[in-house]
């Protein structure tokens, strides 16, 4: 397949959203594409856009990438309304053109919630997810402390699974694909990796309750079972996930002792 | 000013040198440390694990980084795993066995005492990261398990499925938001640092350019930390991440630290092949996929069959053959020159006749694919995104492509650069991999810098520094600060009609055909003259639009550019006098008869500093001799 | 205070209280379908039930506890519909492929659920406070409901429209009933898909129960 579309170049229609900065209107703008070879990535297809608004005095279309492996995260791209791009379990740095026709028009969006606001054309502001981690998405162990790495066996089920939550990469995927910009697949995924294993468990009734307090002062939206987070998922975070955060919740909340107090750092943590 | 390279290695019996250096170190009183402020640039496993272990220690710290969050620094992208001598396989490791290969690796060119300190600090290293609820892969008897990488015959090597990094960098970043949320640790995201500020001699700020809104900012502070990363991108096209760059340590090398061995670059030999003009970065394949995979060629010259028609007497397992004790596990440095030679010489495979053959037929067979997907899945996904082709049906296409740098800024044991307070950690620092850096030691030296020694060495020269107290009203700041805007708008004000990436390619062709992995005289002296010429072109030609407010990519990247242009005249340089090669610096010249890395120890037993002496003069070289106490050099042999 | 204050505006825990007041109404109309099939029957048993029914002073306990389960299910979900559509304020012009998209019936519990309440209003002014018949059985005067469910279901318009509303909490039933089973953190890929199964066979059942009715009446009866 690969060597049959190697020298066939396609022409693509791109509407891209344009938006100046953070307070700026934004609209889609119209773009002729020509001469994408099949074989580059999605972000290189949008490089040469780039490389010729550029050299025509434009600016380029702003987008979040780095790794271009599909492990950091960065990307935050909707494109034809799928965040990632149509591909399952893909990040839109991984999407390649093959699956693309000649004369198509692709439709690029950057991520929409209100916890992710629009800094520039695709860019969004995903800092409410550290700020989401700052509130308990960790184990307090100071450097130094820790027992020999295997004095605590843990039951390889058990750690795969915890694993599985654990290779979720904060892109934001499915706040953008939830229709009430809900972050529960997220943070379901730190509280159950951390639940799961033995060492979350000194926290586990604190942290839940405080993520998700946390959780709702970034103005997230409200779950309501429609999945489609853990489909725009690029690492396929399990909606069985959420399940247990709701668990994990229900049982802090009447089992934990100490009552805490509804997050309100919206703004905590960064001085910017 | 005559600098003299004092590496304060201490002395005594190489087991009992970190122990006592510990003891023998300055303290700060814990009630005194929030007095402290530590500013660090980076927040990959070095940045993050300091920012985490200083915040714990109760100092003042400012965490700088371009990303939006500290979770997307590069080091979330290495795959295969961690080493740590821990010998839960009973297979006969110990620390020293780690730290002899270690240095073995590095062809002889790392310091003894770091090194050593390297393997003692890896086993507490897993420790710690377990502790973190970091979810290490595991045995059905629920302990932790390990596999072999290359450069050694033990099974050391400890990981999290493909996502090693992943996992160690999200443990540290949590650990480093829990220090957040506990006040110890401020977050600047989306900071650039421009300017290393300087006062009486010592590094007390930085200016950065907030990236988001394009305001420059100075901050101060009684140290510096720069974990900034490698250098790779210079080459244009590596494995690194887009924005991993060099600028940090190399305005820190203008005013004032030394770089060392610039020319040290590691080639990884297995990435997935360049497809066409439009590649932007490349990919890596784990080394770990080596465990199972067969590296071949067709013997046939000109053998353009696909691989599945290619009968088993045809092939040539070229490493197998080569170095049979160790196979296909051998070092990267020695892998990637065997799969270049194999396409020099016509074997290459491909459409672009530049790759090898990575085969899991036989592991396959042997295991079953399930067990192959399970330890390999997501690689083996990967790799069927990129290429297209299903690498459980046909052997993977792999090349080598640049991925790490063992150089960078010089430091002394404590971490501490040519400039009292500034400290260098993990792949900026130049310390710990000699001339080849062996699978699975960045992780390890990332973290044994940022959570073990970075605590104890900035302790020892806060505790033992009187430092003035400054502000950022100083005329150092303010003289910083006028300098970073003026190389703003001399920028912007350029106005030309060639693109950043353009002359990011430029500069990356000719460092990879006259500074990658075969490097000789004529075609550096070659890269000498023609470097120049970019840099003088990119000032006078460079487009960049937009304007220096607000979020601004290409001015970003052009800072970075001109950084590498630089950067890249000074590697070219250090690979041309050092003449001699060793790990990732071969210099043709300099081969055995079978191709092999021919050192000179007694011309080159040396660390190779470069002391910056302003824009467009020779940098000057410096040395700090090698003394080799335990590990005697000897040819290195994989055979 | 022993348990969180801010449980109940936790978003979380605003979901507990639409999956706990979700199990008694998709119980109650469960209940109710079942019981209505005694139409097919005959007169006296029909009234018989409904006079059983309505004559035990419990009623008007449950009555109450219905109606407030009803108001609160619909107050809650309300208040969830306001904060999301704050919380995302722009969706996208493309609309997504399948599994990154969501069911429509999904979508649309807000429309389904204000349809339903609508119908209840309409269905208790149309038979509880609807015109009064009487007739006696055994010598027990009771109130001949049955009657007025024939009534109406020979009315066409009334038939197609209370087929209608039924397809609709159909829906409604469809995404939430086996949702019930995920807010209250009762998961397990072994037995998922049972649970989704369950969720829309219920759904399933109880629509076309309540549909068979006036089908029932306006063509046999």
């Amino acid at each position: 397949m690969k060597s049959k579309s190697s020298n066939t170049h396609m022409t693509l229609h791109l509407k891209v959203w344009r938006q100046k900065g953070p307070h700026a209107e934004g609209k889609l703008c119209d773009y002729e594409l020509e001469g994408v070879n099949p074989d580059m990535s999605f972000l290189e297809m949008l490089d040469i856009l780039n490389q010729k608004l550029i050299l025509k005095g434009e600016e380029p279309v702003a987008f979040e990438h780095d790794c271009r492996e599909g492990i950091c995260g960065s990307c935050s791209m909707v494109i034809d309304g799928n965040p990632h791009g149509p591909q399952k379990s893909t990040t839109a740095c991984q999407l390649h053109m093959r699956h693309y026709r000649d004369g198509q028009t692709i439709v690029i969006e950057p991520f929409r919630a209100k916890a992710f606001p629009v800094m520039k054309d695709l860019v969004v502001d995903r800092s409410a997810f550290d700020r989401v981690i700052q509130s308990g998405g960790y184990i307090s162990v100071n450097t130094g402390s820790s027992p020999d790495g295997n004095a605590l066996p843990i039951a390889k089920e058990k750690a795969d699974l915890a694993f599985d939550a654990a290779t979720c990469i904060g892109c934001g995927a499915c706040v953008a694909a939830c229709r009430n910009g809900a972050a529960m697949l997220f943070v379901s995924a730190k509280v159950s990796q951390l639940a799961l294993l033995p060492q979350g468990q000194a926290e586990r009734s604190e942290r839940v309750a405080k993520m998700v307090y946390q959780m709702d002062a970034e103005d997230f939206g409200a779950c309501t079972n429609m999945g489609s987070c853990a489909g725009a998922c690029p690492k396929d975070i399990s909606l069985e996930n959420i399940a247990r955060l709701n668990r994990e919740f229900m049982r802090s909340m009447v089992s934990g002792r100490k009552s805490y107090p509804r997050g309100d750092g919206a703004n905590e943590g960064s001085p910017a | 000013m005559a600098i003299h390279l004092d590496s304060k290695s201490p002395t005594g019996p190489i087991e009992d040198r970190w122990t006592n250096h510990r003891f023998s170190s300055k303290l700060v009183n814990p009630a005194n440390r929030r007095k402290h402020s530590i500013i660090i640039v980076g927040t990959g496993l070095g940045g993050a694990s300091a920012a985490a272990s200083l915040g714990e220690m109760g100092y003042h710290v400012k965490s700088f980084f371009i990303h939006d969050s500290p979770r997307r620094a590069h080091s979330i992208a290495a795959q295969g795993g961690i080493n740590a001598a821990k010998n839960y396989k009973n297979d006969g490791d110990s620390i020293y066995r780690l730290f002899y290969e270690t240095i073995k690796g590095g062809d002889y060119r790392a310091r003894e005492s770091n090194v050593y300190r390297l393997a003692e600090t890896s086993v507490r290293i897993i420790d710690h990261c377990v502790a973190l609820g970091v979810p290490f892969a595991r045995e059905y008897g629920g302990l932790l398990d390990t596999r072999s990488f290359g450069g050694t015959q033990v099974s050391r090597t400890f990981y999290a499925r493909g996502q090693t990094g992943q996992q160690l960098l999200i443990g540290a970043y949590q650990a480093m938001m829990r220090q957040v949320s506990d006040g110890n640790v401020d977050m600047y995201p989306r900071r650039e640092m421009v300017e290393l500020v300087i006062i009486d001699g010592h590094a007390r700020g930085i200016v950065v350019r907030n990236l988001a809104t394009g305001e420059l900012e100075t901050h101060h502070a009684d140290a510096v930390v720069l974990a900034t990363g490698g250098y790779g991108n210079v080459f244009y096209l590596s494995t690194n991440a887009k924005a991993s760059n060099a600028s940090a340590i190399w305005r820190a090398h203008k005013k004032g630290a030394l770089i060392a061995n610039p020319c040290y670059t590691q080639i990884h030999p297995t990435c997935i092949p360049v497809s066409g003009d439009h590649q932007s970065k490349l990919t890596l394949m784990s080394e770990s996929l080596r465990n199972d995979g067969r590296c071949w060629t067709p013997k046939n010259l000109g053998d353009t069959r696909p691989p599945s028609q290619i009968p088993e007497n045809e092939r040539d397992y070229y490493l197998e053959r080569r170095y049979p004790s160790f196979g296909n596990l051998v070092p990267r440095d020695v892998a990637s020159r065997a799969a270049k030679l194999e396409c020099d010489n016509g074997h290459g495979v491909g459409p672009s006749k530049l790759a090898v053959y990575l085969d899991f037929a036989d592991s396959i067979k042997r295991l079953g694919e399930d067990k192959i997907r399970e330890k390999y899945g997501n690689l083996f996904q990967m790799y069927e995104k990129i290429a297209g082709e299903n690498p459980y049906k046909t052997p993977m296409r792999i090349y080598p492509a640049v991925h790490y740098t063992m150089g960078g800024l010089w430091v002394d044991y404590n971490l501490q650069s040519t400039i009292p307070g500034l400290h260098v950690l993990g792949e900026a620092n130049f310390s710990d991999h000699g001339a080849n850096r062996l699978g699975a030691s960045a992780l390890m030296q990332g973290l044994a810098d940022g959570y073990f020694v970075i605590p104890t060495t900035l302790t020892n020269y806060i505790g033992g520094t009187t430092l003035s107290k400054v502000t950022t009203d100083h005329p150092a700041f303010k003289e910083a600060l006028a300098s970073a805007k003026a190389r703003t708008s001399k920028l912007l004000g350029i106005k030309g009609n060639k693109t950043v990436d353009q002359f990011h390619k430029q500069l990356g062709h000719i460092m990879w055909d006259h500074c990658g992995m075969g490097r000789n005289k004529e075609g550096l002296q070659k890269a000498l003259k023609e470097i120049p010429k970019i840099r003088e072109e990119f000032w006078q030609n460079v487009a960049i639009t937009g304007h220096g407010e607000g979020l601004n990519q290409e001015l970003e990247k052009a800072g970075r550019v001109a950084d590498f242009i630089e950067l890249g005249e000074t590697m070219c340089l250090d690979a041309l006098t050092r003449e001699e090669s060793c790990g990732g610096h071969f210099r043709e010249e300099h081969q055995t008869p079978d191709n092999e890395a021919k050192r000179d120890d007694k011309n080159f037993a040396h660390v190779a500093a470069w002391e910056y002496k302003g824009d467009g003069k020779k940098p000057e070289r410096h040395v700090e001799k090698l003394e080799f106490e335990y590990c005697h050099p000897t040819q290195r042999s994989y055979k | 205070m022993s348990a969180n204050s801010s449980f109940l505006t936790s978003t979380i825990g605003k979901k507990y209280l639409m999956a706990l007041t979700a199990i008694v109404w998709s119980l109650f109309v469960m209940v109710h379908m079942i019981g209505n099939m005694l139409i097919v029957v005959g007169a006296e048993a029909y009234n018989n039930y409904s006079h059983a029914l309505t004559s035990n002073p419990m009623i008007y306990l449950i009555e109450a506890f219905l109606v407030a389960v009803l108001l609160f299910h619909a107050v809650t979900g309300l208040t969830l519909v306001v904060r999301n559509s704050r919380t995302k304020p722009k969706f996208y012009s493309v609309t997504p492929m399948r599994e990154k998209s969501a069911s429509i019936a999904s979508r649309t519990m807000i429309y389904t659920g204000t349809a339903t309440l609508a119908f209840v209003i309409w269905h208790l002014i149309t038979f509880k406070f609807g015109p009064t018949y009487f007739v006696t059985y055994n010598g027990v005067e009771m109130r001949d409901i049955y009657k007025l469910v024939i009534e109406k279901f020979h009315e066409p318009l009334y038939v197609a429209g209370y087929a209608v509303v039924m397809i609709l909490i159909g829906f409604h039933l469809f995404h939430g009933v086996q949702s019930i089973f995920q807010t209250l953190g009762i998961s397990h890929p072994r037995y998922n898909k049972f649970f989704k199964f369950f969720g829309y066979t219920y759904a399933v059942v109880v629509a076309a129960g309540f549909i068979s009715q006036p089908l029932f009446v306006f063509f046999a009866r």
